[in-house]
C-alpha cells in the first residue's frame, strides 16, 4: 500500500514537470507551428540557471525567477535571429531548432564542463504523507508544476490574451485582417513556450542529475505525450503527459528504465498509429 | 547557357575522376580516412535520396547503418553458426535486413493515414534513441562494447595474402560508392524518380491521380535503408568494429547535418558535405576542442536558414533528362526550388 502511494506521488511528480515542458512544445507548435526541437536544450539551461545562481551563493530560490526571465530573453533572442525566418518552411524549422540544440547544449558544456554538477537540495527533510515519507521537495514540485499549469491554462481559456492566441491558431490571416498581431505574438508565446521549459528545468534540477545531456531525456518524453495527446487542445496534452508519465514511472520502478522507454515508446507507436491525431482532436 | 547546365555534370565527373586518383599521390592514412568519408558518403547517399527525393525527413537514418553493421559483424564473426561466415553472405544480409527493417519500419508509419513530415521526423528519432539503448543491453550483440575484431575485407580470390591493402579496400568502397549513386540516380531519372518527386512536392495531389503513395514511399524508404545498411557493413569491415553509438541518435542527426550542408537534393551535394565536414573536423577538431561543435551546429543553422539547397546544391544539379525538356525547358533550369525539375511531369507540355 505504501508502494503505491509512493508510486503514485512519483507519477504525479514526474507528470507534472513533463507537462511543464510539454505546454510549451504544444503552444509554440499550435501557434506558429515549429516543432522546437531545441526544448530540451530550454530545459538544460534552466537547469544550468539553478548551478549558476548557487555559483553566486544565492538561495535556491531566485533560480525559480531568473530561469524563466533568462529563457524568456533567450527565446526572444532567437524567434528574431532564427525562427522567423523559417516559419514558412515546416521541415527546416525542425532541422533549424535542432541545430539550435546543439549549439546551446555545446555552450553549456564550454561553459560548465562536460560533467553533471551537484545541487543543494534546499528542502531536504522528508515529510509524512498519507503514511508514507516522502522527500518534501518533491512535493513543491508537484505543487509548482500545478500552479503554473493553471496559470498557464487561465490564460489560455480564460483571458483576451488567450483568445487572441486561439484565434490566431483557428485561422491565422483571418485573426492579422481583425488586427491581431501576429509577428508579435509569435515573438512572446515563443518566449513564453520557453520560459515554461526553463522554470521546468530549475524546479527539476535539485533531483536529477544536471549534465549537459538532460534535455533530450525530457523532449523525447514530451514530444511523444504531445503526438498522443494531440496538438489542436491542449487537454489533450494533459491526457498524453498523463499516460506517457505513469506509464514511464510505473514500468521502471517494477522493470528497468530501459523498459520502460521501450513501453513508452511501444506504446506511443500504437495509439499514433491509432488516432493519427492523437486522443484529444478538435470537432470541426 | 549550356555552360551552366552542364556545369553539375562536369563537376560530377570531375569528383569522381578526383577520387579515383586520390591513392595515386596521399599516404596510406589519408587513403584509409577517405574510404571512410566515403562509406558515410553511401550513407549521406541514402538519406538524400529519401529526403531529397522524396521528402521524407528521417532523423533515424543510423538505425539501418547500424543494423548493417551488426548483421556484418555477426557473420563475419560467425555468430550465426548455421550461416556461414563469408563476407559475401555478410554484405548481403547486412543489405537486405535493414531493407527488411525499413520496409517494416514504413509499412508501420506510412500506411493508413499515416504520419505527416514532422511527425515521422519525430518517430524515427525516438525509434533510434530506443534501439540505442536497447543495443546496449543486448549480451548477443556485445552490450555497451559491441562487436570487436571484425575481420577486415578480403579478396577470396587471391590465395595467400588475402587481406586487401588500404588501397584495395579504398578501391572496392569507392566502387560500391559509385554503383550505387550511378543506381540511385537511375531511380532519380526514371518515371518512379518522377513520381517519388511528385509525392515530394504534393502528395495528396500525387494520389488523386491514382498513384498508391504510401506504396511508393514504403518502396523508396526500403531502397534508402538498404543502402544504408550496405554503407554500415562497408563501415565494420573497414573500422573492425561495431558500437552501439553507430546505430542511434548521435550517428543519425550527424548525418542529417552533412545531408544538410551539403545539399539535401542532390546526390553528389549530400555525398560531398560529407567528405567536407569530415574533412574540416580531422583538421579543425583538435584545434578548437569544444568550439567545433559549437561552429558546427552554427554553420548548420546558418544553412538551414539562408541556404536550404546546401553549400553544393546549387553547383552540382545536373541537367534534366532530354526527354523531359520542353519548350519551357529554359524554366525548368532556372535556380529554385526545383532541382530536378520534377514539379513538372515528362508530358505535361
Amino acid at each position: 500500500m505504501n508502494f503505491a502511494i509512493g508510486l503514485g506521488l512519483d507519477t504525479l511528480s514526474f507528470s507534472l514537470s513533463l507537462l511543464l515542458v510539454s505546454l510549451g512544445l504544444v503552444i509554440i507548435f499550435g501557434l506558429m507551428n515549429v516543432i522546437n526541437m531545441a526544448h530540451g536544450e530550454f530545459f538544460l539551461l534552466g537547469a544550468y540557471s539553478v548551478v549558476a545562481v548557487q555559483q553566486l551563493q544565492l538561495p535556491y530560490w531566485a533560480a525559480l525567477i531568473v530561469a524563466p526571465i533568462a529563457l524568456a530573453l533567450v527565446g526572444l533572442v532567437l524567434e528574431q535571429l532564427i525562427i522567423r525566418h523559417v516559419y514558412h518552411r515546416f521541415i527546416d524549422t525542425i532541422l533549424a531548432t535542432w541545430g539550435i540544440s546543439i549549439v546551446l547544449k555545446q555552450l553549456i558544456i564550454i561553459g560548465f564542463g562536460p560533467t553533471s554538477q551537484s545541487i543543494v537540495n534546499p528542502l531536504p527533510e522528508p515529510v509524512h504523507i498519507l503514511g508514507v515519507v516522502y522527500p518534501s521537495f518533491r512535493l513543491f514540485i508537484m505543487g509548482a508544476a500545478l500552479a503554473v499549469s493553471i496559470a498557464t491554462f487561465w490564460v489560455f481559456y480564460r483571458s483576451n490574451l488567450g483568445l487572441a492566441i486561439r484565434g490566431v491558431i483557428a485561422n491565422r490571416a483571418m485573426a492579422a485582417s481583425l488586427g491581431l498581431n501576429t509577428r508579435r505574438m509569435d515573438r512572446w508565446t515563443f518566449a513564453f513556450g520557453a520560459a515554461l521549459a526553463g522554470f521546468a528545468g530549475a524546479v527539476m534540477a535539485p533531483i536529477m542529475s544536471v549534465d549537459p545531456q538532460m534535455g533530450g531525456g525530457f523532449l523525447i518524453p514530451a514530444f511523444l505525450s504531445i503526438m498522443v495527446g494531440g496538438v489542436s487542445h491542449l487537454f489533450g496534452v494533459v491526457l498524453g503527459v498523463g499516460l506517457i508519465g505513469s506509464t514511464s514511472t510505473v514500468i521502471s520502478s517494477l522493470d528497468t528504465q530501459l523498459a520502460a522507454q521501450i513501453a513508452v515508446f511501444l506504446l506511443a507507436i500504437v495509439i499514433i498509429r491509432l488516432w493519427p491525431e492523437g486522443l484529444i482532436t478538435r470537432k470541426r | 547557357m549550356m555552360n551552366t547546365r552542364y556545369l553539375g555534370v562536369g563537376l560530377t565527373v570531375a569528383v569522381w575522376a578526383g577520387l579515383m586518383a586520390v591513392p595515386l599521390f596521399a599516404d596510406e592514412w589519408s587513403v584509409s580516412q577517405l574510404g571512410q568519408y566515403v562509406t558515410y558518403g553511401i550513407l549521406a547517399m541514402s538519406l538524400s535520396f529519401i529526403w531529397g527525393q522524396v521528402g521524407i525527413l528521417c532523423f533515424g537514418q543510423a538505425i539501418f547503418f547500424g543494423l548493417g553493421g551488426y548483421l556484418m559483424g555477426l557473420t563475419t564473426l560467425e555468430r550465426f553458426t548455421w550461416f556461414g561466415g563469408s563476407q559475401t553472405a555478410g554484405l548481403l544480409l547486412a543489405t537486405l535486413g535493414p531493407a527488411l527493417a525499413a520496409y517494416i519500419l514504413g509499412k508501420l508509419l506510412f500506411v493508413g493515414r499515416g504520419l505527416s513530415g514532422a511527425f515521422f521526423a519525430i518517430v524515427t528519432l525516438c525509434a533510434a534513441f530506443i534501439v540505442e539503448i536497447s543495443a546496449q543491453h543486448i549480451d548477443f550483440i556485445g552490450g555497451f562494447d559491441g562487436l570487436l575484431g571484425v575481420p577486415p575485407l578480403m579478396a577470396s580470390w587471391r590465395a595467400g595474402d588475402d587481406m586487401l591493402s588500404t588501397n584495395e579496400t579504398f578501391y572496392v568502397v569507392l566502387a560500391s560508392a559509385l554503383l550505387i549513386y550511378l543506381a540511385v540516380l537511375f531511380i532519380q531519372r526514371s518515371p518512379l524518380g518522377v513520381v517519388l518527386a511528385a509525392i515530394r512536392n504534393n502528395d495528396e495531389r500525387t494520389a488523386s491521380f491514382g498513384y498508391r503513395t504510401t506504396d511508393y514511399k514504403v518502396l523508396a524508404f526500403t531502397i534508402s535503408g538498404a543502402m544504408a545498411g550496405y554503407a554500415g557493413a562497408l563501415f565494420t569491415a573497414q573500422f573492425g568494429f561495431v558500437s552501439p553509438a553507430v546505430i542511434g541518435t548521435a550517428l543519425s542527426t550527424e548525418v542529417l547535418i552533412w545531408v544538410a550542408v551539403g545539399g539535401r537534393a542532390v546526390l553528389m551535394a549530400a555525398f560531398l558535405g560529407v567528405v567536407l565536414v569530415r574533412s574540416v573536423e580531422s583538421f579543425l577538431s583538435s584545434a578548437l576542442g569544444p568550439y567545433w561543435l559549437l561552429t558546427l551546429g552554427g554553420f548548420f543553422v546558418l544553412t538551414v536558414v539562408v541556404m536550404p539547397e546546401g553549400i553544393f546544391g546549387r553547383l552540382l544539379r545536373l541537367p534534366l533528362p532530354k526527354a523531359w525538356r520542353s519548350a519551357r525547358a529554359g524554366r525548368a533550369t532556372e535556380p529554385g526550388q526545383d532541382p530536378l525539375g520534377m514539379r513538372r511531369t515528362p508530358d505535361s507540355t
